[in-house]
């Protein structure tokens, strides 16, 4: 005998449900105690919203850190390092330090400057 | 009858109703989840063949349907239930193919597929002759193994059509596919079990069932 397609099916269906009755107890009431944790999600369906953005948030922070990787051009660091570097040699020269504290005294002097040329002018 | 009674009243009467088709809404779901979750774990176990496993993922696809679709329309549920517990089967084999690749690493052996005994982990027998419930078992035995052996497609397919009774529609959208494709993964499926199983499934007639 050979079975055709819907007796394949047929029979197949019919081992599946005597499989399925045949579940015993413990595995039946883990479905159970799944399903009351399941339906409990009714009474609380605001818990876990916070939690569906978390992987979407993940996955935006990953890929802004990655495209400010990637945009960066790698030219930034060398102008950024002899800035740096000049910035500590006025800080760390004592005549730059003098200079800085007297910052005020010197743009009263370009100002008075300027003014005493426009007099003459 | 003063102002404020009355609003209490028709606040109360709000409540009321509200409170109503939330338990309506609950006796809905506990029923579709109660007739769903047996077949909905044997498809899940013979998919990814670990009873345990199966559970967690019967569990999650019962979770995500509460949270996610409770609030369509109850002739939905079965095949968006089904598509998040396919779902869950394919992420469970994604998983297992980058365990496996990290155990392999490391210089283990994989868990092998064939590990599974079925025998082993099928449940005691429940009214049934010896003889009966030993050609039974053997027969979805041998039927497990082979839907197993399917193409994920495939099993996804004829499981749903077969197992579950979906419709080519329903499955369609469980599979998340289109119509034309249920039915090549169906029929695809189906000759590809029958010339697995005719060694294993003698016909009514006690004869092995292909080769005649």
């Amino acid at each position: 005998m050979k079975y055709t397609d819907e007796q394949l099916s047929t029979r197949a269906k019919e081992a599946f449900d005597e499989s399925v009755e045949k579940l015993d107890a413990s595995t039946l009431s883990k479905l159970n105690r799944s399903r009351h944790k399941a339906l409990a999600e009714l009474a609380h369906p605001a818990r876990h919203q916070w939690l569906r953005w978390m992987p979407a948030t993940g996955i935006a922070a990953a890929v802004l850190v990655a495209v400010m990787i990637m945009q960066s051009p790698s030219g930034v660091e060398d102008v950024i390092a002899p800035a740096n570097v000049t910035d500590m040699e006025i800080l760390l020269g004592e005549d730059s330090i003098e200079m800085l504290e007297d910052l005020e005294f010197y743009s009263w002097l370009d100002l008075a400057e300027l003014e005493t040329d426009n007099d003459v002018g | 009858m003063d102002v404020n009674t009355a609003v209490f009243a028709v606040s109360c009467s709000g409540t009321s109703t509200t409170g109503t088709r939330a338990l309506q809404k609950e006796r809905q779901l506990n029923q579709f989840l109660a007739g769903v979750e047996r077949r909905a774990l044997r498809i899940a176990e013979i998919a990814v063949r670990d009873r345990d496993e199966a559970l967690d993922l019967v569990q999650d696809a019962m979770i995500k349907l509460v949270r996610n679709y409770s609030g369509r329309g109850k002739e939905e549920w079965t095949p968006l239930f089904y598509r998040i517990l396919q779902n869950g089967v394919r992420d469970w084999h994604r998983r297992q193919a980058v365990r496996n690749r990290v155990i392999v690493w490391f210089g283990r052996k994989p868990k092998d597929d064939n590990d599974y005994d079925p025998v082993a982990a099928a449940p005691d027998p429940i009214g049934r002759a010896p003889d009966e419930e030993l050609q039974n078992s053997e027969a979805m035995n041998s039927l497990e193994t082979a839907v197993h052996g399917l193409p994920a497609r495939q099993r996804e397919a004829f499981m749903l059509r077969t197992f579950e009774g979906l419709d080519v529609a329903g499955t369609a959208v469980a599979m998340g596919c289109s119509q034309g494709s249920v039915k090549t993964h169906y029929s695809r499926a189906v000759h590809a079990l029958r010339a697995e199983l005719q060694e294993h499934w003698p016909g009514e007639d006690g004869s092995k069932e292909g080769g005649r």
